[in-house]
């Protein structure tokens, strides 16, 4: 992975006493709270509801073992001894005091890492595929390049004050795992016959208020001239991005109401102005990224019969946990953060060293946060397996249900947020509760739920094949339920069923949801998302409301 | 008389905003900066005030006889200036003084600086003398901009 070297540190060191300075400027009453809102922001520091909440960017998902024992042993020090995993691959400390971020930030530099830029109206935290590296269908490993973009995006001198918050996922493989058409720039990295690799650009993707799925205005972009495409876009937006109203501010809305043709129009004519300013991509440089994100040094191993003699649990877990993977002898292990009872996404700082221990054991060193929010084992030897999934077992983080209904998505929701309308893990305990059936849910086969408790969405609920989304009804909390949303090649937004339902009939509504998609279905390989698409949203509906 | 920031030292302020009592040449709007043809020149020379929506480009004929040009920033957090500020300094290739105005303070000048901007009217309560470390809050970039820093993407 990426090593820091003089100068990324002296950055990381220069921002955390700058932000000493300004939160001690604050509490000095030097600042107002109006100033300090967006410095604090721009370092993951929100105001919430019990207490502030601290964002820690982990640039596209990639930790070492040593930066995981620190993330537990800051969640140790500071907060209630546990942390939560999001949907682009940061955790949240809900706990920390104020006066102490800055302490916080100091530990976070010690190993290469920080909060810069996890909030505010500012580029984001790049995101990407959580296989990258290991994935059989990649045309290239995309880490490099998001590498590329976080440094170009760090303290950008002239979008350090956008409209709005900016985020940007890369994806390199034929699965897009990385849901690039809800993000405001989404790239897909191609490569040509010739060998050549070149960038697919899609803009104005986000969820929200306004849900939308990104257009393509180019494709064909150069290595070379990657960054001088994004400033172009990022500087069309910058200028002429709505200001005016908070909601209205994502550059899906400028691109909306320009038309993607007139959007990417502006974009080219700056682009073409701004030739002799723009930065351009030296073959050297990304040479130089690449060399940090080389093969891992793997044993020449073949593949064995994992599951000869396994006991069902076992078995269940190399099933659902685990994947395939391009070096034969090895396979990807997923560490589930959804254990039945647990909000999804949390993790004690002891859960967080035991997996540090093991990545070191088993998998180089390295784990990766995956987007719906568990972790991952990338490079595992499969005689190994059997050792990490009985320590993975004693650790609580075996539980054999990725990408089951019991995989959810789920925002904090009412419990921690303060934007929130509803509660969200409650509702994910009740439906853990009512589906603890595995073979039901195995026979079920990959569907996701993805939720939010408010319309900022930030449990992706539009892109779920099923969507829970919290509403307030008059101080009570209800729930309104979408189908057929996809974030992935496929993405498409899901369609309400009808009016919202009471909190306590959720998991009953989704189970009415399983029986039409059981009953219905054409044959066991037809997957609950097909059927929706194949029949549309009626079936389902009558039988919710009937 | 106001005190501003201007290379890096506070010094007094010889200009006055449109509107404003008292002396010194006034800096007029983008519209009566326009409208008076080639502007009104005063023995200091010609300057002009650019609010968010205002199109830099607009000045590239009068860039000779412009001796300043501010970009107001009117709430905490505008941002469209910083992009005004790189498109005079780069594609307009205006040289004289560049002013930054409005909801400012010390946190927003290492990145105003970067973009161009080589005096700065930060809100009236900041302490200026104390805000001139903040042009070294980093002693390195990762982007091209136009102090012209080496982009650490060639290192
Ligand atoms: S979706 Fe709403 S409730 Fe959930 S975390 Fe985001 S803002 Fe909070």
């Amino acid at each position: 992975m990426y090593q820091y070297d003089s100068i990324d540190r002296t950055l990381v060191n220069e921002r955390v006493a700058q932000f000493r300075d300004q939160t001690q400027r604050f509490l000095r009453g030097e600042l107002s709270e109006d100033e300090f809102r967006p410095l604090r922001l721009r370092n993951g520091l929100y105001i919430q509801k019990h207490a502030p909440m601290l964002r820690v960017a982990i640039p596209y998902g990639l930790l070492s073992s040593k930066q995981l024992r620190m993330l537990a042993h800051i969640a140790r020090t500071y907060d209630r001894d546990f942390g939560h995993f999001t949907t682009r691959q940061n955790i949240q400390y809900n706990w920390p005091k104020l006066e102490q971020v800055p302490d916080i930030l100091a530990d976070l530099a010690s190993v290469e890492m920080h909060a810069i830029q996890t909030s505010g109206n500012c580029i984001r935290n790049t995101t990407s595929d959580h296989l990258a590296g290991v994935a059989a269908d990649e045309v290239c490993d995309p880490r490099p390049w998001c590498e590329l973009i976080r440094q170009w995006s760090t303290f950008h001198p002239e979008f350090t004050y956008l409209p709005r918050k900016f985020k940007i996922a890369v994806s390199a493989a034929a699965r897009d795992r990385a849901a690039v058409a809800v993000h405001d720039i989404g790239l897909h990295i191609e490569r040509s016959a010739s060998g050549e690799i070149s960038f697919r650009v899609l803009v104005g993707g986000g969820l929200g208020r306004q849900p939308i799925l990104g257009r393509e205005i180019r494709s064909g972009v150069q290595p070379a001239d990657l960054l001088a495409y994004l400033e172009a876009i990022l500087r069309v937006y910058n200028r002429y991005g709505r200001r005016d109203n908070i909601h209205k501010a994502r550059i899906k809305i400028l691109v909306k109401a320009l038309g993607a043709t007139e959007f990417a129009r502006q974009v080219d004519a700056e682009y073409e102005a701004n030739r002799a300013f723009a930065p351009r991509v030296e073959a050297a440089e990304i040479a130089r990224l690449q060399a940090f994100f080389r093969t891992q040094p793997y044993a020449a191993l073949k593949d064995i019969d994992v599951l000869a003699g396994a006991d069902a649990p076992f078995a269940a877990w190399y099933r659902h946990n685990t994947v395939a993977h391009r070096q034969s002898g090895y396979r990807a292990v997923f560490v589930s953060l959804k254990k039945p009872g647990v909000a999804p996404g949390d993790m004690t700082s002891a859960q967080m060293e035991g997996v540090a221990a093991l990545a070191e054991r088993f998998s180089f060193g390295e784990v990766r946060v995956t987007h719906d929010q568990n972790l991952v084992l990338a490079d595992v030897p499969q005689h190994e397996l059997r050792t990490v999934h009985a320590e993975l077992s004693a650790l609580g983080l075996a539980t054999p249900n990725i990408g089951t209904i019991n995989d959810m998505i789920c925002c904090p929701g009412l419990d921690f947020c303060g934007l929130a309308n509803a509660t969200s893990i409650p509702v994910a305990a009740q439906i853990n509760e009512r589906f603890d059936d595995l073979d039901y849910l195995y026979d079920l086969g990959q569907i996701q739920i993805k939720m939010s408790g408010c319309m900022n969405a930030c449990g992706h609920h539009h892109v779920g094949h099923i969507g829970i989304l919290g509403v307030d009804k008059h101080g009570e909390e209800w729930y309104q339920i979408t189908l057929g949303g996809s974030a992935t090649n496929d993405a498409s937004l899901g369609e309400v069923i009808g009016p919202s339902v009471a909190k306590a009939n959720v998991a009953n509504t989704i189970a009415r949801i399983l029986d039409v998609y059981v009953e219905q279905r054409q044959s066991a390989e037809e997957s609950f998302l097909q059927t929706v698409r194949r029949l549309g949203i009626e079936p389902f509906k009558e039988r919710v409301y009937a | 008389m106001r005190s501003i920031i201007r290379d890096r030292a506070v010094v007094a302020d010889a200009w006055r905003y449109a509107g404003e009592a008292g002396e010194g040449p006034e800096v007029l709007s983008l519209d009566a900066f326009l409208a008076s043809a080639a502007g009104a020149s005063s023995a200091a020379g010609t300057a002009v005030i650019l609010q968010p929506t205002d199109e830099p480009e607009k000045l590239i004929p009068y860039l000779a006889q412009l001796a300043l040009v501010v970009i107001d920033f009117p709430k905490v957090g505008e941002g469209r200036g910083f992009s005004q500020a790189q498109l005079l300094r780069q594609r307009c290739g205006y040289r004289g003084e560049l002013r930054a105005r409005g909801a400012l303070k010390r946190d927003q000048l290492f990145f105003l600086a970067r973009c161009g901007f080589d005096s700065f009217d930060l809100d009236p309560t900041e302490d200026l003398a104390a805000s001139l470390a903040a042009f070294s809050t980093f002693t390195a970039a990762y982007q091209r901009a136009v102090d012209g820093a080496l982009p650490l993407q060639s290192r």
